[in-house]
């Protein structure tokens, strides 16, 4: 086993939306009103390997998203623990907290939303850095020159604004944001979803020059399996907050074990297969809101058991590096 | 001249826009057909005029743009020269279509029966509101909306993404068209959803013979669904055929990195076949050939426009050195 990058242990996030003073007097005065929560994440855990690639994978409001926040240091945890390299964020004196938070950076969806459109390129880029003394602001121009050169974008377009790149360019930029404080770890939230094809695959490529060159750590959060299966060593399925499957790449696309897993790599549309007949997974995602009772998955589930309903399924080893959480697992 | 076994006829469309910093070229010289029952795959990237195409065809392009040339004949029927009233009978009636987000199509404030209604009413004044009503309640049960009399009363707000775009597939499919224009209609939603909805759109194609020119960027779902394929680049169709064809040898350059640039079983680990540059403006497209400056093969030959040519018999190319060793690897 190689070495521990980063280690999450029994993780969870709620958001709670709390009453408002009608709903507080309704509920004094008897009327069934609770506050609405949502488990966004619940009971995560997770281990990245040194130098790996970790594809993390779900429908929207699974809570992938909200992890990658977590392990970024953008959102506090509701409960549990995240150790990095060996010592829980939570547990890191004012240095080593500083050092966790540049090591692990976050590159975002919407190069639109996530660029400042009144800074230049050149302080989008140099602004940490300079703070953070990985230059001197004299030599700023330098730096940046050196980082834009290491995502493919030409230097001498540091003095203009975002509005003057394209979108795949935009996403270069956050790239070299990322990039200007040396980190180890990067936590990519759908961070190709917005690019059109082309331009994705100069991304992608892009990504795995950096994981060469720089050794980067990644997690890779992206509903697109297809890019998931390119790009990453190791692939989580989650589904409404929690973990339904971990497998190296490669088992789990030949041989998917969770049901929710099957019906996702079922519906992913290949090239390679022409005037396919659509089986549809049956029922909607649920609501956070309102998970059903034990299994999550058990209301759209073509094999579930009156057991499915009642009970959650642990997380348990099927097979060496794989964890599934199915009852169905238990029978064979 | 005329063939009446083809549903939609499109010859030599040019769409134009007129604004201040000059004339845009969003669609220029693109010709295919649609015949009865088939599904054509319109794919492009952003910006190639795969939108503005569809738009062309049911008379939704809006000043500064106009149609300057071509023909559009529906039934032997040239659209381009009907009047508004003409055209206002056609659509919603024979001609649907369905746009990528359903939040903007569906009027927020009125419910979805009173939606269906009135599309019904607006080309079939004498119908009973009874019947009207059943037309709708069927229309929501054939995309496959559970309960669908209850659902009839319901706001767009109360429906999930994937339940408003049935609604607005229900919608489409009201008055039995013969023609539906689909533009992304999946591109906003989940993979599982994605997958029911591609099934209702297979299912309905074959049973009740309504042809469906899909617009997206997407090449997997286009060879999951379609019949024949056409390629957008720059405002030009640069490569047409059946999708078996053209998916598994294709000739244009642009054709074969696209393919390139998905990943998918066979990439994994390795680095993606990537288009170099990005896409040019549509404001200044380079003279001759739109697609040379990132072009392997381009030379001085590709300075001048390429016409179409039949390179294989049922294939329409624009290019000045297309690929026809068949055995070629993609990509290379």
């Amino acid at each position: 086993m190689s070495e521990v990058m980063l280690e999450v242990d029994n993780l969870t996030r709620n958001f709670v939306k709390k009453l408002d003073l009608a709903g507080r007097l309704a509920q004094k005065l008897g009327a069934d009103i609770r506050e609405e929560s949502v488990h966004a994440v619940d009971g995560v855990s997770l281990t990245i390997a040194k130098k790996g690639v970790v594809g993390l994978v779900g429908e929207s409001g699974c809570g992938k998203s909200t992890l990658g926040r977590m392990i970024a240091g953008i959102l506090p945890p509701t409960s549990g623990r995240i150790v990095y390299k060996g010592i829980s964020l939570t547990d890191m004196n004012f240095e080593e907290a500083k050092r966790a938070a540049l090591e692990i950076q976050m590159i975002f969806q919407d190069p639109f939303a996530s660029l400042n459109p009144r800074m230049r390129v050149v302080d989008i880029i140099g602004e940490a850095p300079v703070a953070h003394g990985f230059c001197k602001p004299s030599e700023i121009n330098k730096y940046v020159s050196d980082v834009m050169q290491r995502v493919g974008l030409d230097p001498e377009y540091r003095r203009r604004y975002p509005h003057q790149f394209s979108g795949g360019q935009r996403q270069r930029i956050g790239i070299a944001r990322a990039l200007a404080v040396k980190p180890e770890f990067l936590v990519c939230d759908e961070a190709i979803a917005a690019l059109d094809v082309s331009i994705q695959a100069q991304v992608i490529n892009l990504f795995m020059d950096l994981r060469e060159d720089l050794d980067l750590t990644y997690l890779f959060i992206s509903h697109d399996l297809s890019v998931v299966e390119h790009i990453s060593d190791q692939v989580v399925i989650m589904y409404l907050g929690r973990i339904v499957e971990v497998a190296p790449t490669a088992e789990l696309f030949e041989k998917p074990n969770h049901p929710y897993t099957q019906a996702l790599l079922n519906e992913v549309p290949r090239v390679d297969q022409r005037g396919r007949d659509y089986q549809p997974v049956e029922g909607e995602i649920p609501s956070p809101l309102d998970p059903p009772s034990g299994c999550h998955f058990h209301p759209r589930c073509p094999h579930a058991t009156s057991r499915c309903k009642a009970e959650r399924p642990v997380l348990r080893e099927i097979a060496p590096g794989r964890i599934s959480a199915c009852h169905l697992n238990d029978g064979t | 001249m005329t063939n009446q076994s083809l549903t939609l006829d499109v010859r030599d469309l040019k769409t134009h826009f007129f604004t201040k910093a000059g004339v845009a070229k969003a669609v220029d010289g693109v010709s295919f057909s649609v015949g009865k029952g088939e599904v054509l795959g319109l794919v492009g990237e952003s910006g190639s005029g795969k939108s503005v195409t569809g738009f062309s065809i049911i008379g939704l392009v809006d000043p500064p743009g106009r149609v300057v040339s071509g023909e559009v004949l529906f039934k032997g029927q040239d659209l381009l020269k009907l009047d508004a009233e003409g055209l206002r009978q056609l659509r919603g009636n024979r001609i649907a279509m369905i746009f990528q987000d359903p939040m903007m199509t569906l009027n927020p404030v009125l419910r979805v029966d009173t939606q269906m209604i009135e599309t019904i009413k607006a080309h079939d004044s004498s119908i009973s509101k009874r019947d009207a009503l059943a037309r709708a309640r069927d229309a929501l049960g054939q995309v496959g909306i559970p309960a669908p009399d209850e659902r009839l009363r319901s706001y767009p707000h109360q429906f999930s993404g994937g339940m408003r775009q049935r609604v607005a597939i229900a919608i489409a499919l009201l008055n039995k068209p013969d023609l539906i224009i689909a533009d992304e209609p999946t591109t906003a939603l989940d993979v599982t959803i994605q997958g029911q909805i591609l099934y209702e759109a297979q299912k309905l194609c074959r049973e009740t013979g309504t042809s469906m020119i899909w617009i997206t960027h997407d090449l997997a779902v286009v060879a999951g669904l379609a019949d024949h394929i056409c390629v957008m680049y720059g405002g030009k169709a640069v490569e047409q055929g059946t999708i078996d064809d053209v998916l598994d040898h294709p000739v244009h350059p642009y054709t074969r990195g696209l393919l390139g640039s998905v990943p998918g079983h066979n990439t994994r680990g390795q680095r993606l076949y990537q288009i170099p540059g990005m896409a040019p403006s549509l404001m200044n497209l380079p003279q001759g050939c739109t697609f040379q400056d990132r072009c392997p093969r381009a030379d001085d030959a590709c300075l001048i426009e390429p016409g179409i040519t039949e390179p294989v018999p049922g294939r329409a190319v624009r290019c000045c050195h297309p690929h026809l060793d068949r055995n070629e690897e993609v990509g290379a």
